[in-house]
């Protein structure tokens, strides 16, 4: 087995745990292989499904649901800006043309380099900061044009700043 | 006014307990369930997620002799536009909303819970398990908690992006591992939920109330507010304010109030025009409408709207409200689930008709049909999502009309880049 | 028991009954589609939205419990708002394909649209969603996902009733749509019921396609002599040729039909049906076919057996008994022992064969001996001919290429000829003729014939009746029926 390894299996059993039936482990499941690939192949659903005791097809199903499984890698960071009212209110249509503009991509596609893919998601619940993006597991807030020129040399030379809680 | 919710110094568990925190739980473990439900009850508290229905009478709806075990879900899924205050109350206060669910817990009879949290919130997702960590380490939660024999074993489970995982039943099918289509309601989740057993689901504002109410009493918390609208909210405003974010206020503050006194007023040069009052769905109100509105539960209703999350979307004059809609179709056409005819195939529709309106290909007859299509929406499907789109579909239509005939006749706004699906 | 009104209809219902299932027991129809008797409750199509007094919204009557004192109106002005709205939505993304479509003239969109609506389309053409069309998913099916209405019907069947769940809705929103792994194929053993299922022309058989328009179709019901299920089918046929077999659901025995059974109707017209006789790998006419078999036949005197046949009728079966009797001969057998129950858990049988039961009928009032005994005579070669249908003597087929025993087989395909038969007669179909079958419950069916039999081809008794009279003995068979008498 390519992606549900030993390693993973251990993991898993510990997140099937926490629930009274084990197919409802099957989107942290997801979530994991992704964590550990980048992306769900069509491989890795046939292991899990099997994994689980599931058909691939409700394993399918669940993947192309829900919008943050990808179906193939992703750019080394994903820039994923909000496109709903608030933040369209506060210019993120512009933040979204700026990044086309300057990567020569548009929404759903990656740079030839493989740095950057581009999406244009929905609320991602932080309105009151709009325009937000979010870039990986990271929320970027109150974006403006220097802002978003500054993050993108950052994230251009490797530093995707961590958050402090 | 004293925050009960957005207080300082509380994030971690050492500040929370040293102000008093995890207190209200050792009451409670001491009071009757069903004691504890009547607090509730008597706070008046009502769900803070938009659908307001009154927390301690959904408590009550767990059959008293039904077999296997119960559960305890939050609803930490967040996804209603205009909405952010959760995810400031899990950075906050974490606590509150885990000393909430271990009181719920008890009184419902459930020995586990799970905090279902929106996927795109990794950075409070962490922070929530470690926060659940510590309390694990002090034995506010687990088992036997602080020596009453009481189990509360809390999980956090991530989404993965749908909007519709917000909607209570589909939240449960998501944590059981299927997509997230709502269920056939009856049965309700009280009596048939996750994995088959009696739930009751709450959103994390809601929760998080219970411990003061459980520490100072529900007559206390019924004195703040207005009428049958008890208790402090949360209110998040954006748009061109001067200081979005945020605010606790007792219900019942007037829109006016909160713009002024909170958010500093609208930025330099901006004139308000209208307001979503709570969260994308709800429906919209001239800057007129909105001005003396009291922000609660009856008054809102009365003026056409509803609560909702309490998400306060403001519009200023130099927004385009053909434009707005089509936003917001866009997104409910990308989030609807597609299980049910006239959600999956309306909100579709919707969509194109306000993209061209808002491309200038669009006719009068459009705009009447966008009306149509909205009003055959609502109230034949399996959840709301379908009138989530058509609530603001109408009211934008209606108290909006000219810009939308503007349009119609070929005079559009400065067109964006062309919308992208 | 709660008692409800219906359209002013009263009646009383067993709890947990539906309003649609209460509904239907009184009469009124409520149009539905993603509901279906035998699957789970999906309640997401909302055609069949009905007024419940108090209830504010509209409710599905498929998933709303009957609770005493309901009253239900499902004819109000706003039901039937309801369900032309709900056609409106369906429609906006259908694609116009019924001239092309073999569903038209039994389409759920068809039939609501000309019942329910008859309402102008205001979506254009050019804005409707595009799927992929024209999917070959499988041996059987072809799959239009732009014809599909998400039903889930097919989805709930392949997950509750083959339980191989190949089939899933993939995506959300309108860009939904019914998928299998890639690369798969959906090759359940039932897999053609899916094309019954589906309300549109979403799901269709790849067999029927283009072949035949179905207001042309009669019906003839019939029995599928697959096995000894027995399942109740319909053959659809035009002017002389049988385009599908479709089932005839039933409480007792079936709701569905297996694929196998399903294709029987095939054999009527495959290359090798037998229209001649067939002696010596040469063909020959039925007639000096007879008159040769009956030459071998008096040949063998005493030494000639006789064989039922659990793929023949009652009638047939009789009327070899009265052959027997009239060659004077102790070794005829209508004992076949085979093991009985549905063996997948849905309708294929064990018993391979669809009359075990009938042929054990003649055998209570005519005799003969058991299975066994009878292929001792054969080992021992007390029998050096047999006188069988064919797949009856492919039952024996070591034994009688072990004792050399002529084999005078009736078939109506060369494939089942066992090899080594000394000559073959072919006889109807019961697709061409009428008989009687009991099944594996003991339940007695009649097939009606559909079609005629080719030019030459001739009732199994009609042909023994021929045999008979060569061998200078009468049957006096004038029908069917007459192999019967005596036999009450």
């Amino acid at each position: 087995m390519a992606f549900v390894t030993d390693e993973f299996k251990a993991k898993a059993e510990k997140i099937c745990a926490k629930y009274p039936r084990r197919d409802a482990a099957l989107i942290p499941l997801l979530q994991e292989l992704q964590k550990e690939s980048g992306y769900v192949a069509e491989e890795a659903m046939d292991e899990l499904a099997r994994f689980l005791n599931l058909p691939y097809a409700r394993v399918k199903a669940v993947m192309t649901f829900y919008t943050m499984f990808n179906r193939e890698p992703a750019g080394k960071y994903h820039l994923q800006v909000c496109r709903n009212i608030s933040c369209h209110m506060a210019g993120a249509p512009g933040l979204l043309a700026r990044l086309r503009e300057k990567l020569g991509i548009a929404e759903g596609e990656t740079t030839k380099d493989g740095l950057f893919t581009l999406s244009a998601v929905e609320c991602l619940g932080a309105c009151g900061a709009a325009p937000v993006m979010q870039v990986n597991d990271e929320y970027f807030e109150r974006l403006d044009e220097a802002r978003l020129d500054a993050l993108l040399e950052d994230l251009k030379h490797g530093r995707l700043r961590a958050r402090d809680l | 006014m004293e925050n009960i919710l957005l207080r300082d110094k509380v994030a971690e568990l050492e500040g929370y307990f040293a102000a008093g925190g995890y207190r209200a739980l050792k009451k409670a473990l001491a009071m009757e369930p069903a004691a504890v439900i009547d607090e509730v009850k008597k706070s008046g508290l009502r769900g803070r997620g938009g659908a307001g229905f009154p927390a301690g009478l959904k408590w009550s709806f767990i059959p008293k002799d039904a077999p296997g075990p119960r559960y305890l879900v939050c609803n930490a899924d967040e996804g209603e536009p205009g909405t952010f205050k959760d995810r400031e109350l899990i950075l906050k206060n974490p606590h509150a909303l885990i000393e909430g669910m271990a009181i719920a817990g008890h009184a419902i009879g459930a020995a586990t819970g799970y905090i279902y949290i929106r996927g795109e919130f990794v950075a409070e997702t962490v922070k929530l398990e470690k926060a659940i960590a510590a309390a694990r380490a002090k034995g506010f939660l687990g088992r036997n908690i602080l020596g009453t024999g009481t189990d509360f074993e809390l999980h956090v489970h991530r989404g993965a992006g749908a909007y519709i995982c917000g909607e209570e039943t589909a939240l449960l099918e998501s944590l059981e591992g299927f997509k997230g289509q709502p269920r056939l309601k009856p049965p309700f989740p009280a009596v048939k939920g996750l994995f088959a057993g009696p739930t009751v689901i709450n959103n994390v504002e809601t929760l998080a109330a219970v411990p003061a109410i459980i520490e100072r009493g529900g007559d206390w918390y019924a004195a703040i507010g207005s009428g049958k609208s008890t208790g402090t909210k949360l209110f998040c405003v954006s748009g061109p304010v001067n200081k979005p974010g945020v605010y606790e206020l007792p219900l019942g503050v007037t829109f006016k109030e909160l713009l002024e006194k909170s958010c500093g007023g609208m930025k330099e040069g901006k004139r308000l025009k209208a307001v979503i009052p709570g969260g994308s769905s709800t429906p919209v109100l001239t800057a007129e409408e909105a001005w003396m509105v009291k922000l609660d539960y009856e008054s809102l209703a009365a003026a056409g709207s509803m609560l909702g999350s309490g998400a306060v979307i403001v519009i200023d004059d130099s927004q385009c409200m053909v434009k707005l809609l089509q936003v917001l179709a866009r997104f409910y056409h990308h989030e609807s689930c597609g299980q049910c005819t006239p959600c999956r195939e309306g909100c579709g529709w919707l969509e194109k008709l306000l993209n061209k309106l808002e491309s200038g290909r669009g006719t009068k007859k459009d705009i009447d049909t966008i009306v149509s299509v909205a009003e055959n929406m609502m109230g034949r499907t399996i959840c709301a999502l379908a009138d989530a789109m058509a609530m603001p579909a109408i009211s934008f239509v209606k108290k909006f009309r000219s810009e939308f005939e503007a349009h119609a006749a070929g005079k559009c706004c400065p067109p964006d880049a062309p919308v992208k699906h | 028991m709660p008692k409800i009104t219906i359209d002013g209809k009263n009646l009383e219902v067993a709890k947990g009954t539906t309003v649609l299932e209460a509904a239907q027991a009184a009469g009124v129809y409520i149009p539905r589609y993603c509901y279906h008797p035998k699957l789970s409750v999906s309640g997401n199509c909302r055609m069949c939205l009905v007024e419940v007094e108090k209830s504010p919204k509209l409710l599905t009557a498929c998933s709303t419990e009957c609770a005493d004192g309901m009253v239900v109106n499902t004819a109000s002005d706003k039901v039937k708002a309801a369900r032309r709205d709900v056609l409106e939505f369906l429609l906006i993304n259908h694609p116009l394909d019924c001239p092309i479509c073999d569903q038209a003239g039994e389409c759920g969109l068809q039939d609501y649209y000309m019942e329910y609506s008859r309402a102008r389309s205001r979506f254009r053409l050019e804005d409707k969603v595009l799927r992929q069309k024209r999917r070959a998913l499988g041996p059987h099916l072809m799959l239009d996902n732009e014809r599909c209405i998400l039903c889930t019907r097919c989805v709930r069947f392949c997950s509750e009733v083959t339980k191989t769940s190949e089939l899933e809705v993939m995506e959300r929103a309108d860009h939904s749509f019914i998928d299998l792994k890639a690369g798969k194929s959906l090759d359940n053993d039932y897999s053609l019921n899916i094309a019954d299922l589906c309300p549109v022309g979403a799901w269709t058989s790849r067999d029927f396609r283009f072949k035949q328009r179905v207001w042309f179709l009669k019906k003839a019901p019939s029995v599928c002599l697959g096995c000894a299920t027995g399942c109740l089918i319909e053959a659809h046929h035009n002017e002389g040729e049988v385009y599908r077999l479709m089932p005839r659901p039933n409480a007792e025995t079936n709701t569905w039909l297996c694929d196998r059974g399903r294709m029987s109707y095939k054999a009527l017209r495959a290359g090798d049906r037998l229209t001649k006789g067939f002696i010596k790998n040469g063909l020959i006419d039925l007639e000096p076919a007879l008159r040769e078999a009956a030459t071998r036949i008096d040949e063998a005197g005493a030494a000639a057996a006789i064989l039922g046949s659990p793929w023949l009728s009652v009638e047939d079966n009789a009327a070899l008994a009265l052959l027997a009797a009239a060659m004077k001969t102790e070794n005829f057998c209508f004992d076949f022992k085979f093991e009985t129950g549905i063996k997948d858990g849905i309708l294929i049988n064990k018993d391979p064969s669809p009359n075990a039961a009938g042929a054990a009928l003649v055998k209570a009032a005519k005799g003969g001996l058991d299975f066994d005994e009878f292929r001792a005579r054969l080992n021992s070669g007390a029998i050096k001919l047999v006188i069988a249908e064919a797949r009856a003597a492919a039952l024996l087929k070591d034994e009688l290429r072990a004792s050399g025993a002529r084999l005078i087989a009736f078939a109506t395909n060369r494939t089942d000829i066992p090899a080594g038969a000394y000559a073959t007669l072919p006889y109807a179909s019961y697709f061409e003729v009428p008989g009687t079958f009991i099944n594996y419950q003991g339940l007695k069916r009649a097939v009606q014939p559909a079609v005629a039999a080719p030019e030459g081809v001739k009732p199994l008794w009609e042909v023994l009746n021929k045999l008979a009279a060569y061998s200078g003995a009468s049957l006096r068979l004038d029908s069917a029926a007459d192999a019967l008498k005596g036999m009450e």
